[in-house]
Parts: structure tokens; sequence; C-alpha cells
């Protein structure tokens, strides 16, 4: 097997005196698309944020194209090919659609590229277009989302780290969001690191998964055989056995079998 | 209050838990009996309110239709309510029994119905529902009561009523009954069965062991043994109410000392309880102490330079101070002042951080606990004393003397009892405190009361001082193919002294060399593989890691080099899963059952001998 495109190994990072990873290993392979799955508070946007270099690791590696680069100021980060989409979208309220998107490419000095990527991310997103001149601030959530979306991958990344995309939007709007994370992934080869709460969804696009309980990884599997584990079942996917009541509240004991 | 002798099988001139019981609640009215954390802020329960909800429950109980020596069974973690039911019932001729919170409704099912249980208490919607399941199977159960109802507010069944208003009802009768409770409390013998405990078997179905009012007031009156108790004194309840070493500690002992018991929020607090409560007496399992332990030796591998020479040199200071005391002599001046640099120093910093500042004595049993660590805690100046019996003696056997200590002994007998050994090495118990038999079980009674000698089924060795030393369970002893008997347990406890082996299981009947288990301690092992930057997700991969092997081979390699040849471990294994209460390896207490354990990781044990 080729190496993956991004090995993290023994990842530690703290805020302040608080550890919020507690030594994280895992691996991205190229075109794949990995979810990492916890509740609040558990560590997922400080992995992402550890990766994208906003945030720097107390220990531990982080290894992109076989180039070791935590610690790295972001725009370098950007320019290896990593895209950070950040949770809560944080568009530029004040700056039109296509500004957001041009701000996207600000690595780049290939003029051609850029238009031809603007076209592309218009098809990926046609109610951008339509909004091209629009202040980012006037979009609604899924829009801003789209954006979001948009202006990472204006960067032409190798990579694209998602932090919740679903996080605040509708049903509907998140089953097309997760459509075309996967149709980027498929036609352009994009590897994809998302980060999600919402499981059902997230394992349904993703090859592999790993769990996330307060900063440690408790389980690991393809998408496939985590959809059928119990825990997974009843903590992240709200099924479960009704039990002699018919309306059990309290909840099992998680074992991470 | 004087010191007890440990002699006498009444308690304040009473004879019964009942008339105790009455006698101390009159006595003590408003001081503080209990304390439990309700939204984070401790709430006192004064020994009146104890008395009042007691009764109430006893009233209510009777008012459902108890008759005198009816089993009422207890599912509910330590809570007050616990208490209350438990000393109702025994008020009004009942007889409490408890159930482990983690026991699965098939083990429900089977002591509901072999104790003949007609009242059970639940204590919330996830015990309920076990007792629900099973109930169209329990003929004799009549009412179930739940102490918390959260959640079973649109729940309606005609078998099910809340604490509330079982005492509600209780109010009634007394109100439409007066003086019934005091003819009631009058009722029971000393001979009388009082409770129920159902022993974890783990071979074969679990027994009902029987005790007697007159075989829990003997205990009561040895409360004394480790540190005398006066009220106001502080202690934390955790260990499960249903193991007899803390209903004693917790519930019986309190009644003559009045201390106040605090109920630890759940197991997973107990450190911070510890901390916020500084009991004047600790009891907890050797599982407990390995943890305090671990947890300050990776605290101090973190420690600056400075802070690591302080703790050791302080603990050196310590060890010589705990040497003269196992001696028997009083350490020399010099050594004293020393001793008191070392407390102020550090010392005090290490028992403060586990809460243990205050604690006048402390006691380990329940399980064998490697002579090293109580060896430690002595040497940070805390009074560690081991214990041994169990529940068909109520508890206390043995003792370690407080002016004589012989590490790796049990202590003597306690005073009034007598201990002896068979022929074959077993160790065979006689006085007030041996149980009346298993319930509906005149078959296993007699095999083991033979001639009022209590049969303990453990093995070991008696000096002529009367110090007692356990060397293991007798069916536990491992005979390997070359004919070698082998005590696995005092090599567990070796193996278990390590702060990266949570517990240990050697195997090796009838094979021709030994080999072992291990159950790997999650935190410490897991800051290891961390330090060394050695990758790992779950704890399954974090087992399989090569530095893991290595580092349990290196902990296994250390207590070979102590064992004689045949006795080395040649083969282990990691047991590649975090087991919890729930799951039938381990006892309710943490500690893992050899049969379960031989049996379902048979095909590694197998593959370690296949190898070979």
């Amino acid at each position: 097997m080729a190496d993956p495109l991004l090995t993290v190994t023994n990842l530690e990072t703290y805020y302040g005196p608080i550890m919020a990873i507690r030594g994280i290993s895992f691996v991205v392979p190229e075109r794949s698309v990995v979810t990492i799955l916890g509740a609040n508070g558990a560590g997922k946007s400080t992995i992402l944020k550890t990766v994208s270099g906003v945030m720097d690791p107390q220990k531990g590696t982080v290894t992109f194209a076989g180039r070791e680069i935590q610690g790295m100021d972001p725009d370098r980060v950007t320019r290896l090919g990593i895209s950070h989409v950040p949770e809560g979208r944080e568009v530029f309220p004040f700056l039109s659609v296509r500004e957001n998107l041009m701000m996207g490419a600000f690595t780049r000095r290939d003029a051609a590229g850029v238009g031809e990527d603007l076209e592309l991310v218009y098809s990926y997103f046609p109610v951008l277009r339509s909004r091209a001149e629009q202040r980012a601030g006037s979009l609604s959530g899924g829009e801003q989302q789209m954006l979001a979306i948009s202006r990472a991958l204006m960067a032409r990344p190798r990579m694209m780290l998602l932090d919740e995309p679903s996080l605040g939007l509708s049903p509907r709007l998140v089953k097309e969001i997760f459509e075309i994370i996967a149709r980027i992934n498929r036609e352009r080869g994009v590897t994809v690191l998302l980060v999600e709460q919402n499981a059902n969804m997230a394992l349904h696009i993703a090859d592999y998964g790993y769990v996330l309980e307060v900063g440690r990884i408790v389980m690991e599997d393809t998408c496939a055989r985590l959809l059928e584990k119990e825990d997974i079942k009843e903590f992240y996917l709200g099924m479960k056995e009704s039990g002699v009541r018919g309306t059990r509240r309290w909840k099992r004991k998680k074992t991470w079998r | 209050m004087a010191v007890t002798t440990g002699l006498s099988t009444t308690v304040f001139g009473q004879d019964t838990l009942p008339k105790l019981f009455r006698h101390v609640v009159c006595e003590r009215g408003h001081r503080v009996a209990m304390r439990e954390k309700d939204l984070g802020i401790w709430r006192a329960v004064t020994w009146h309110e104890y008395g009042e909800r007691a009764k109430h429950v006893g009233l209510g109980l009777v008012a459902l239709g108890l008759r005198h020596r009816d089993v009422v069974s207890i599912m509910a973690d330590n809570c007050p309510e616990w208490l209350y039911t438990d000393m109702g019932t025994l008020a009004v001729g009942g007889v409490t029994n408890g159930i482990y919170t983690t026991d699965a409704p098939r083990q429900v099912e089977y002591i509901v119905n072999d104790s003949g249980t007609r009242f059970f208490f639940a204590a919330d919607e996830e015990q309920l529902d076990k007792i629900l399941e099973v109930r169209a199977r329990c003929p004799e159960l009549v009412k179930i009561v739940v102490f918390d109802t959260e959640g079973l507010h649109a729940f309606k069944d005609e078998q099910v009523i809340s604490f509330d208003e079982l005492l509600e009802l209780g109010l009634g009768y007394g109100a439409e009954h007066p003086g019934a409770f005091d003819r009631m409390v009058e009722l029971a013998r000393p001979d009388d069965l009082a409770i129920l405990v159902y022993t974890s078997g783990t071979t074969g179905p679990p027994k009902g062991a029987m005790l007697s009012h007159r075989n829990i007031l003997f205990q009561i009156d040895y409360s004394d043994y480790v540190t005398a108790l006066h009220e106001g004194d502080q202690q934390l309840s955790f260990l499960p109410l249903c193991h007899i070493a803390e209903r004693t500690v917790s519930v019986f002992n309190p009644l003559r000392t009045g201390a106040t018991i605090n109920f630890a929020e759940s197991i997973d607090t107990v450190p911070e309880n510890l901390r916020e409560v500084a009991p004047a007496l600790f009891f907890a399992v050797p599982r407990i102490w390995e943890k305090f332990y671990s947890a300050v030796a990776l605290r101090m591998r973190d420690a600056t330079r400075v802070g690591r020479l302080a703790y050791h040199w302080a603990l050196s200071v310590g060890a010589r101070v705990a040497e003269q005391r196992i001696a028997g002599r009083r350490p020399g001046l010099v050594l004293r002042l020393l001793f008191r640099v070392a407390d102020f120093l550090v010392l005090d910093n290490v028992k403060r951080s586990m809460g243990l500042h205050r604690a006048r004595g402390t006691a380990t049993g329940a399980a064998p606990i490697a002579p090293e660590l109580i060896k430690w805690y002595m040497a940070l100046g805390i009074d560690m004393r081991e214990v041994y019996g169990q529940t068909e003696n109520c508890g206390l056997a043995t003792a370690m003397p407080a002016d004589r200590i012989k590490l790796g002994t049990v202590g003597i007998a306690r005073p009034g009892t007598e201990v002896r050994l068979s022929p074959e090495g077993e160790i065979l118990l006689k006085g007030p405190h041996v149980f009346m038999g298993y319930y509906k079980n005149p078959a296993k009674t007699g095999e083991t009361i033979v001639d009022g000698w209590l049969h303990t089924g453990d093995v070991g060795v008696m000096d002529d001082e009367g110090f007692v030393r356990i060397t293991d369970r007798m069916k536990d002893i491992i005979i390997t193919a070359g004919g070698k008997n082998i005590t696995p347990s005092e090599i567990e406890n070796q193996l278990k002294f390590s702060p990266y082996i949570s517990d240990a299981v050697v195997i090796g009947d009838k094979r021709k060399f030994l080999s072992c288990l291990v159950m790997i301690d999650h935190e410490t092992v897991a800051q290891f593989a961390q330090e060394r930057n050695v990758p790992f997700t779950n704890f399954a991969s974090l087992c399989r890691t090569e530095e893991v092997q290595r580092l349990i081979g290196g902990e296994i390699d250390r207590v070979n080099r102590q064992l004689a040849r045949v006795e080395t471990i040649k083969q282990f294994r990691l047991i590649e899963q975090i087991l919890t209460a729930e799951d039938e390896e381990l006892t309710p207490t943490m500690k893992l059952k050899r049969a379960f354990v031989n049996r379902k990781y048979k095909d590694v044990i197998e593959a370690m001998y296949a190898e070979a």
C-alpha cells in the first residue's frame, strides 16, 4: 500500500493547561474520505485546527505527503495543499461572494486556472453564481456553507478538512452538501477528512471512521462495519431497543467493542 | 465512649439491630447521620430523619402485606434510601438482601426466586427494567418500589410504586396503628436471620449466606479495631453495600460509632469525593489502593527533578519509620524529627492529594494485596491494616494488630474467635461470627460448617504467634503437569504491584509451564505509549503495540526473578478489551474471575501452549 497522504502520530494539543487531544494517531489515505465522529468537546475541531496549523501541538507529528507539517503556519500548510473549512463557515460577511471565492485562491498565481476553478465551483453550486455580487453576509446558512466549501476548493487542494458542514442546516440541505462533498472526492480526487456530529451522514459517505471520546480514539473501523456496532447505533445513530416498557430512557454503558 | 473489646454480642445493651437502631436514633436525634451530594451540594440527613424514614419504609411494607421473615431485595447503588430500606425492613421483622446493580436480569431472576423475595427495591429506571423483564417468572414477588422515578412519570403499573408513595403508606399505617412499630421492633430475637448476602459464585450459582443479629452485633462490637471513631468523624461509602465489608463499615458500625457516612456520587468520582470528605477511617479493596499508588507514581514521573528527589528522600525517611514500627520499635528521636520534616514538606501533600490526610486509620481487605503496597502507605505515615474474612463469618475474621505488624500476613484472629488449620492447610474459623448457613441449602451448609468450624476454602499457614498467611483459595491452587503445587494469587499480587498491570490471571493447571493473561491499566499504559511516541488508536491497538508487549514482558520478568524456576511465567497475553463490572469476567469489585477467564479466553490460552 502506498503511504497515506496524511499521517497523524501521537498528537497532543492543549488549550492552556487543558489537554484537548490526549495522544491521537490516525491515517488518511490518498483520495479517500475519512471521518472522525465524536460528541461536543471530544476534540474533533482541535484535530483539524492542529492539522491545518491554526493550533500547534504539544507533542506528536503530522505528516502530509511525506513532509512533517506540525507547527507550520497555516498559510504554508494551505500552500502545501490542505484547505480547512472551519466550523460555522466563517465567510467574510462584507465581501461579495465572488471576492470571498477569490480570497480562497490567494496563494495562486495562475489566473487561468483560477478562472477555471471559479467555473467549477459555480457548476457545483449554481446558486453562488447568481449571488456572485451579493455580500456574503446576506446569504442563508446553507449558501454560506456552500461558499465556505467553494472557497476552500479555490485553493485547488489535495486535501480538504471539513468541520461539521451539516451544522445548523436543514436535512435536505445537509443531504445536498454531502452529495457534493462525495462528488468533489470522486471527480476531483480530493482527499477529505470530515469531522461530524451527524454520524449517519458521515458514515454513509466516508470509507473509514474513527470515534473520538474525550480526546482519545476509542474505536476505528470501516464505515460499513461501524454502522453495525451496537455502541454506534445507540449513541451515534439514536437507534436503541425500547426495552420492556417501550420507553427506555437510561443509557447502556459504552464498551466500544 | 469507651473503646470496645470486641467480645460482646450486644451493643449499648441492645441485642438486635432494630433495638439498637431505635436506641441510637433516640440518643442522637438531630445530629448528622449521613450526607449525600445533591446537585453539587452535600446535604445532611439527621439520625432523627433516618429513623423516621426507616420507620415509614417498614410500616409501608407492612401495609403492603410484609410478613415476619419476608425477604426484601434492594438493587441500588449506595444512597440514603438503601439504608432507610435496610433498617426499616429489619425493624418490622423482614430480612434484607442486596443485589449488585451490575447484575443482569438473568442473575436478578435467580436471586429473587432463590431468596423468595416478596418486595423489590429498584434504584431507578434502569434497575426497574431488569426486574420488569423477569417478573413474570418470579411468582412470589408482591411489589416493586422505585427510589428515583425520573423518566417514569408516564409509567403506570399495578405492581410498581415509588419510594415516596411507600413512605406515605407507612405514615398512614402508623397513624392508624399507634404503637404497632414499637411492638414490631421487639419482635426479632438475637439468633433470628437478619440479612442475606449472596456470594458471587465463581463455580455454580450464587448462594445466600444467612447472617443473624448476633453475628452482626458481635462484629459491630469490634468496630474500633483500626481506630476508635466518634460522632463527627467522616467516612466515605462507595464500595457496593451488597458486600458484607461495606455493609458492616458503612451501615452497621456507624450505629455504634455515630460516624457520618458520606455517599460518593459514583465510583468514578471517588478520588474527588475522598478529597472533599477527608475521612477519619477509610476501608478499600486492593484495587483502589493500587490505583491511588499508580496515580502518585505516575505524577512523580512527570514531576520536576527537585520534586522527584524530595519525594524519594521523604519516602525513604517514611520507610525507615515504617520499618521501625513493623519491628515493633519506637523510632529514635532523630528519625522522628526527620519524619516531621519529610511529612511537612512532602508526605502530607501526597496524603492530601489522596484525601487521606485526616485518616487516623485505613484498612484493606476482600482480596490479596502486595505487602510492598502496604509498606508504601505506611511510609507515607498512613496506618494501614490488612484484614481477612468472608461473608460466611460476617466480615472480619483476622486483622493486623496495632502493636505488632507482620506484613504478608492478615494478622491474628479477632478477639473472641478461634482460627485453626485443617490437616490439608485449610483455614477454619470458630466463634460468634460464624454464619447460620446457606439459605434453603442444608447440603452446602453441612459442607461448610463442620462441628462448629467454618471451612473457609482458603489455604494458609499460621505461625507460633497466631499470625495467618493466606496462600490461596483451595480450588485455585495450580498443580502443574510436573506435579508442583503453585499458588497463583501470590504471583498475581506481585504482577499487580506494577502500575501498568491492573489485574492478571496465572494459568498452568495440568500444564507443562505457567502462563498468564494480563489486563493492562489503561491510563498508565496509554501515558507510557504517549511518552514514547508509540502510535495507537483504541485499546486493542494499544495492547498490540510491540512496545507495550515489551513493557508488560519486562514487568513479568521482574516478577519472574523473584520466583523459583518452576514458578516462572513463560508466556503471556494481554486481554484486548476494556472490561467493565457488567462483564462476567469481573467481580463487582473489579477482580478477574479465574473460572470465567479460563473459559472465555480458552482459545488464547490454548494458543500460548500450542506455540511453546
